[in-house]
């Protein structure tokens, strides 16, 4: 068993340096980093078959990516393969399942492949079904942020329901968005001592474009349910501000040790109503500046009578 | 099925197999029914009701990728023809052409405040370059409205020609992907095209023709309506 994966390591080893490229050098680390996962999960005295729908990880994940985005919800009628089980699942079901079940294992083993390993274990498939994410612990938290964001999102649009039914009161802006805020951290309560290196994990050049795209759809739905409808530049300043807001909160949480993080929750209070007084100082601003044009173009036009030269002849 | 969907709180494993436009709730704001759910990558994002389903919930995220440019640069579109109208009143208010352009003004505001909404209701990001559309209709009203009545309707009439062939190529889009699904949206862009060409024709009459180096003028206002609508669409 060792020898053959030794062999396998040699052979893509070759294959990696014949190619030369960077994906295909990240493909032999992440097998190395796999096959090392592999033999350490499967030291385990249990002994999994391998389940019929893990093959060749790389295929399955490059193909699956392009329709991640585009995926219909799935009905049991139709798929691309024509099976018509009931309960057949899509490979995008069956890697939120995964990933869902190994958000049990990372407080012990951290956000990495040895997680996401456990939790197919725990789902009775095989530990090499982890080999399905070429990405890795950047999976997993990508779609813990995903989760936390989408719970979120579910409970702003009840809340809203209820406000628009009139069933409850609408918050004021700054309440709404210190509530949403602190809804948001508080899910990360439960991995708030390996949240770092989670945060670290986002920061690697390809997890950026994803993470950023969740924080902007987290920013843009705590905005819209907080009642924004600007089509103007607004739009942008109000997100940035709450960006800022949310990155630095996050930043105060976790290396906060008070009781239920009081601190991050008053640093939190102090940054909103930062942005709504520099709200208030702006259209301060732009009404004084209006008025005061105002004021200019009357003095022009009391001058040209005085003057004489508003007279038409 | 609905009575599975009357608790509160949607999962989305219920949502899940299910068509969205079959989500249904009964809005009260606008005592009508409609809820929509769209995929935002894997979950399901969940909005209040819109108030006129205009605009069908997007199936998967290219259509609502093409859905979002369209009314990113419609907006931007009747925003800089407002801001155009503005700049040529600022000069011409006090004139007789002053109503006419009154008229057409209010017209276009007509369509501004529609964009707005369908903005406001699809969660659609304004382009950034809003700022820059307002200074430069600004302007470009201004100018023209200060080389006489004629270069004001010149301008007008090269505006609206390039807006006219935009939201034709608009028509063939939506026509060619699917005119039943898109039949209200496809009105509604029929509607405004037809209003644009009206002032095309308005502009027109009032001899724009008649503007100093017209034929230069028109071509340049219009490659800059490209370069605008290029840019919007994608910025």
């Amino acid at each position: 068993m060792a020898a053959l994966l030794r062999a396998l390591r040699i052979g893509q080893a070759l294959r990696g340096l014949r190619a030369a490229q960077r994906s295909q050098c990240d493909e032999v680390k992440r097998t190395f980093q796999t096959a090392a996962v592999l033999r350490r999960v499967a030291d385990d005295p249990k002994q999994e078959q391998v389940p019929p729908y893990s093959s060749s990880f790389h295929q399955n994940y490059q193909s699956m990516h392009p329709e991640s985005e585009s995926s219909r919800p799935n009905t049991s009628y139709a798929d691309q393969h024509g099976e018509q089980a009931e309960d057949y699942e899509t490979e995008e079901q069956l890697q939120i399942r995964m990933l869902t079940a190994a958000l049990e294992f990372v407080p012990k083993h951290g956000w990495s492949v040895e997680a996401i390993a456990e939790g197919a274990q725990m789902l009775g498939l095989s530990p090499a079904a982890a080999g399905m994410f070429s990405n890795g612990a950047g999976d997993l938290i990508q779609h813990f942020v995903a989760q936390c964001n989408s719970n979120l999102s579910e409970n702003l649009a009840e809340q809203h329901k209820l406000v628009q039914l009139g069933q409850t009161e609408p918050k004021k802006t700054d309440e709404f968005l210190r509530d949403a805020v602190e809804a948001r951290l508080r899910m990360l309560i439960p991995y708030i001592e390996i949240w770092p290196q989670a945060m670290s994990i986002l920061l690697l050049p390809h997890n950026i474009p994803e993470s950023l795209k969740h924080l902007s759809t987290l920013v843009d739905d705590i905005w819209y349910y907080a009642g924004d409808r600007s089509t103007d530049l607004n739009w942008y300043t109000r997100r940035a501000a709450l960006t800022g807001i949310y990155n630095t909160t996050e930043l105060v949480m976790v290396q906060d040790s008070s009781p239920d993080f009081e601190e991050t929750w008053k640093f939190l209070e102090n940054r909103v109503s930062d942005v709504m007084n520099m709200a208030n100082t702006a259209k301060q601003v732009q009404s004084t500046g209006e008025a005061v044009v105002q004021g200019i173009i009357g003095a022009a036009i009391t001058l040209k009578n005085l003057t004489g030269i508003n007279q038409r002849r | 099925m609905h009575k599975l969907l009357s608790s509160p709180v949607l999962r989305v494993e219920m949502i899940q197999g299910v068509c969205p436009s079959s989500l249904l709730r009964f809005c009260r704001r606008y005592g009508r029914e409609g809820r929509q759910a769209a995929w935002r990558g894997r979950y399901l994002q969940l909005s209040p009701c819109r108030c006129y389903s205009i605009v069908p919930p997007a199936q998967d995220s290219a259509e609502k990728d093409m859905l979002d440019r369209m009314l990113r640069v419609d907006h931007a579109g009747e925003y800089g023809a407002n801001r155009i109208y503005a700049g040529q009143m600022a000069v011409l208010g006090r004139t007789e052409t002053g109503p006419i352009i009154q008229k057409m003004w209010d017209q276009e505001k007509a369509h501004l405040k529609v964009f707005n909404e369908l903005m406001a209701d699809n969660r659609v990001r304004p382009t950034i370059l809003m700022p820059l559309w307002n200074l430069a209709g600004f302007a470009l009203g201004a100018g023209s409205a200060l080389l006489g009545k004629e270069g004001a309707m010149a301008c007008t009439v090269a505006v609206e020609e390039s807006i006219s062939e935009h939201y034709n190529s608009q028509i063939r889009t939506l026509m060619e992907e699917d005119p039943d699904k898109y039949k209200e949206l496809l009105q509604l862009i029929k509607k405004f095209r037809d209003e644009e060409m009206e002032h095309h024709d308005t502009g027109l009459e009032h001899d724009a023709e008649l503007a100093p180096a017209y034929s230069l003028m028109k071509n340049i206002i219009q490659v800059g309506c490209k370069a605008a609508i290029y840019m919007s669409e994608r910025i």
